[in-house]
């Protein structure tokens, strides 16, 4: 690992951890607060920039290689943002620091978590970036909040549980957890396949992968939405960058016999999450269930993992996924927060009651919808042209009907927003400066933009990956 | 610059509009009327300096190579044709709405939708034309559902989602075709020989997307309904724009990428064409809705389109593309009128219509032109439209065609059985004192005189089009030798 890595993810986390000493002492306000761990962030996102070169520690723990830094740096402007809203919304709150606080220590988990080429780190960093957000869930104090912690954390507990059996399986066979070593020493074998289901159904956990997909929209539904923005955008693409490395770096022995299960668990899980989403009635559920169908779309490219453009959608569509997802459930907290909007009733006419941020929360529902020019469009087509190359042209195809089904409750949104007349008289918590905090959302529209049209990042990244796993 | 500069600054200058609209509440309009001429004068100079043959004006912005990922623009006598409808439609629809509730967000949206437009028919990158093809939904979805009629949310849903899981087949086809050849340029993929059976394959998928853009039928049924509720100048857009997109499509990127194929299945695509005609013909024979009537006329004269199409001729191409101009200048006025008709008289059915040519005699003349140009008068655009692709498939299929001009009596059959119940005849009473039966104002006619000065001088003069694409399609038609 790049030294100016592992100073960024230490800066963010001792930031993160001194916030709530600092709020003891000098009792500061909301927007200190957000000033103090904006300069945290901002120190870190320079320091995860400028690790491309520098001295390696901890070799055969962590990698720093282009993919860790690009995901990196997007998921630390994500978490940023979100830090930046949750301030806005609950600067009230006594107990904000906390929560910030736990927020930037998951965000050092996550960084971990996507350069950790070795079991033993893995299992630290994701356990670095779940344990913190046991505690962000219950933030609410509410009796929902508690059932979605409760099953949060059981179904936590039970994904690293069932981890850890598949790695004691490989550890058992090979008598190492480095990824380097392992890729060496395993072959095609039923109890290596036996521990990638038990290592695949733990991350199928983190990432709401059909059949383990039911504590999610409980628990995005259940927290306040800034919790599950993190959630549900920063900490499932960390995941997915996680898993890709493990299938990649660590057993690409299964190649041979996975691809199958994954394309059915891809397709079951994409139809599961965008035919449920169509029958929610709360925001919160509907994006809640898009997130597990976007799960779907990213096994998709999992599921044709023997060609080399299967890490290209892999990273681009992690990439899109955590603008969007969590710029998405930012704007739901807005409009929580300012109008008290839950269900799709309470969107009607809110495009004209928040323009500016209407039209940020459509640019971003389009993005989730595939629609151009946003990235979701582009990753998209990454992912199926992955599969198609795979010889999976079915799975394409029901990824792509998928897609075009998923608009319906997308643009379903954007109708009751801008089509219908309001309902909802007034603000419940009406800000004066409310139109600062379209500036962390806006910035989010504009990278998932740029993302769109100007690919060059990512497939550079990704190719040098793809180069690097052997393709 | 110029073609990139028609794309991106319709886009750049769109938000001055809404924010243009709390400043003063007329600059939204003049802006867009700006934008229009701005492009007015890009087509002209385009067509000025046109070579004759061939793509010229290539602008080529590199993104990544590797994956041919490039905004290639460059124009032939073809794109040339249709930006020059971009460029007119601009500014008629933009006079048509002159006196439009919310000028901000209407104008916003028409200037989001005219960059993308113009990229359509001016990109040769078939992912970045896929790009600009799917964006326009966005406005127009925004368009119907907001200043729509009363069934406009109905209509815009169903718009939007039925016309965007066509584009998945589209993209299909696309993802195949470009992993089969690893290219996307359009000059690249001329060269290459494809399997067969993938050809078909990417053939089949691709059609099926700009076949529900045309459209055809069976896949037409989203059209009535978005024509009916959307705000008459939006229909314009959707009839001269959106629909040519599907057309130009198929033309561009199946007719010319694949010849042999285009072959293999231009007894298909002649089938659709001329079930098309008639079934649209017989749905406006049945309709009393008067604007879902010229919705249906619409549709039949995309058959025509189709129909020239699928004779894979130089004839038969260049007269479906003459016919494509021809039916954007046509069924736009119609268009127009019918929604004037509504909004003056407050119904849209014909019959409860009846005489309202005694009130106003001067709108109802322009629907009367307009009406016998959709059915093919010699000195029209439409006369000429219909007659070279009636021509060009009866070179082609043969004496089996003798059927198609049956539909053209068809056609004549519905609009004038149309005009005699709710133009002509003895005016009804309730119209007599209607306040609101009066002549437009003069912005609102502009317009209208436009698109007729338009359809007679390209309908006396033909050359005037056909001389700017003729050479193109000649050199293509060579491929179908």
């Amino acid at each position: 690992m790049n030294i100016n890595y592992l100073a960024a993810t230490m800066v963010l986390a001792l930031t993160g951890a001194f916030l709530p000493v600092i709020n003891r002492l000098f009792r500061i306000s909301g927007i200190q607060g957000a000033l103090i761990s904006s300069i945290g962030y901002i120190v870190s996102l320079f320091l995860v920039l400028i690790s491309g070169e520098g001295r390696s520690v901890l070799k055969g723990f962590f990698t720093t290689d282009p993919v860790s830094i690009l995901v990196g740096a997007l998921v630390l402007v994500s978490s940023w943002m979100v830090m930046l809203v949750i301030y806005w919304i609950t600067e009230k709150d006594k107990f904000v620091n906390e929560l910030i606080s736990a927020l930037m220590i998951s965000t050092a988990g996550a960084l971990l978590l996507i350069s950790a080429d070795n079991f033993i780190s893995l299992i630290i960093a994701m356990e670095l970036m779940t344990m913190p957000t046991y505690l962000m869930v219950l933030f609410a104090f509410d009796d929902k909040s508690f059932e979605a912690g409760v099953k949060y954390f059981f179904n936590g507990a039970l994904a690293v549980g069932l981890m850890l059996f598949g790695i004691s399986l490989l550890y058992g066979m090979t008598g190492s957890f480095e990824f380097s070593a392992l890729v060496k020493n395993l072959f095609a074998d039923p109890l290596v396949a036996l521990a990638a289901v038990f290592i695949f159904a733990g991350f199928g956990f983190k990432i709401t992968a059909f059949p383990f997909h039911f504590w999610g929209p409980d628990v995005y539904d259940g927290t306040c939405p800034g919790v599950a923005a993190l959630l549900t955008g920063i900490s499932k693409s960390a995941a997915f960058i996680g898993l890709m490395r493990v299938v990649y770096e660590a057993i690409p022995v299964i190649a041979g016999h996975f691809p199958l299960i994954l394309a059915i668990i891809a397709a079951l899980t994409m139809t599961v999450g965008n035919l449920l989403a169509l029958a929610q009635k709360r925001v919160s559920r509907i994006l809640a269930y898009s997130s597990v169908a976007h799960a779907g779309y990213t096994l998709v490219a999992f599921a044709a993992l023997s060609v080399p453009l299967s890490a290209t959608g892999i990273i681009y569509h992690s990439v899109a996924y955590v603008f969007m997802k969590t710029a998405a459930f930012l704007c739901f907290a807005v409009f929580l927060f300012v109008w008290g909007a839950r269900t799709m009733d309470d969107y009607k006419g809110l495009g004209k009651r928040e323009p500016l941020l209407a039209a940020l929360f459509l640019i971003f529902l389009l993005s989730l919808a595939g629609v151009p020019p946003m990235a979701g469009f582009i990753s998209k087509v990454f992912v199926f042209t992955a599969a198609v190359d795979a010889g999976m042209t079915w799975l394409a195809l029901v990824g792509l009907l998928n897609s075009a089904f998923s608009v319906a409750y997308y643009i379903w949104i954007a109708k009751q927003m801008y089509l219908e007349e309001p309902t909802l008289e007034r603000p419940i918590n009406d800000s004066p400066n409310k139109n600062w905090i379209l500036l962390p959302l806006a910035v989010m529209a504009i990278l998932l933009i740029i993302f769109g049209v100007w690919i060059n990042p990512v497939v550079d990244a990704s190719a040098v990956y793809a180069a690097k796993v052997g393709f | 610059m110029v073609l990139l500069s028609m794309i991106l600054l319709p886009v750049l200058v769109a938000p001055f509009a809404w924010i243009g609209e709390k400043v003063n509440r007329d600059f939204p309009k003049y802006l867009s009327l700006a934008v229009g001429i701005f492009l007015a004068f890009c087509t002209a100079y385009l067509i000025v300096k046109y070579p004759g043959n061939g793509f010229a004006f290539e602008e080529f912005y590199r993104i990544y190579p590797p994956f041919d990922f490039n905004l290639h623009l460059a124009v032939d006598g073809i794109s040339l044709v249709l930006i020059a409808i971009v460029a007119f439609l601009a500014i008629t629809v933009t006079l048509s709405s002159w006196h439009v509730e919310r000028p901000g967000a209407y104008f916003f949206l028409i200037l989001i939708f005219l960059g993308p437009m113009v990229g359509v028919f001016v990109s040769l990158n078939l992912i970045w034309f896929f790009i600009f093809w799917e964006f326009t939904l966005v406005p127009m979805f925004f368009h119907i559902g907001i200043w729509g009629a009363e069934n406009r949310i109905y209509a815009a849903m169903k718009f939007f989602i039925y016309t965007h899981l066509a584009s998945i087949f589209l993209l299909l086809g696309i993802i195949i075709l470009y992993l089969s050849t690893h290219t996307f340029e359009f000059g690249k993929l001329l060269n290459i020989h494809l399997d067969p059976s993938v050809a078909k394959l990417v053939w089949i998928l691709m059609f099926i997307g700009f076949a529900v853009k045309m459209p055809v039928v069976p896949f037409h049924t989203w059209l009535p309904d978005a024509h009916v509720q959307a705000p008459s100048p939006i229909s314009v857009f959707l009839a001269g724009l959106l629909l040519k997109m599907g057309a130009y499509g198929l033309l561009r990127w199946e007719i010319f990428l694949f010849p042999q194929t285009s072959k293999f299945f231009a007894p298909l695509m002649a089938f659709i064409a001329v079930l098309t005609i008639f079934y649209a013909g017989f749905r406006a024979l049945a309709e009393d809705h008067i604007k879902r009537m010229v919705a249906y006329s619409s549709i039949n004269h995309m058959g025509f389109v189709l129909l020239g199409l699928s004779a894979l001729t130089a004839a038969g191409i260049s007269a479906a593309v003459y016919e494509m101009v021809g039916h954007a200048l046509v069924i736009s006025l119609l268009f127009m009128i019918a929604g004037y008709v509504h909004h003056k008289t407050h119904t849209w059915y014909i019959s409860e219509l009846g005489g309202i040519m005694k009130k106003i005699p001067g709108l109802m003349t322009m629907f009367v032109i307009g009406v016998l140009a959709a059915v093919g008068l010699p000195g029209t655009a439409g006369f000429v439209g219909e007659l070279t692709v009636m021509l060009a498939a009866f070179d082609y299929y043969g004496w089996i065609m003798v059927i198609v001009p049956l539909a053209s009596a068809l056609g004549a059959g519905f609009f004038m059985w149309m005009l005699q119940r709710a133009v002509f005849g003895p005016l009804r009473e309730e119209f007599k004192n209607l306040a609101t039966l009066k002549e437009l104002p003069l912005v609102e006619n502009i317009p209208l005189a436009m698109y007729i000065a338009a359809f007679i001088i390209v309908g006396v003069v033909p050359a005037i089009v056909f001389n700017l694409y003729n050479p193109v399609i000649n050199t293509f038609a060579q491929l179908f030798q």
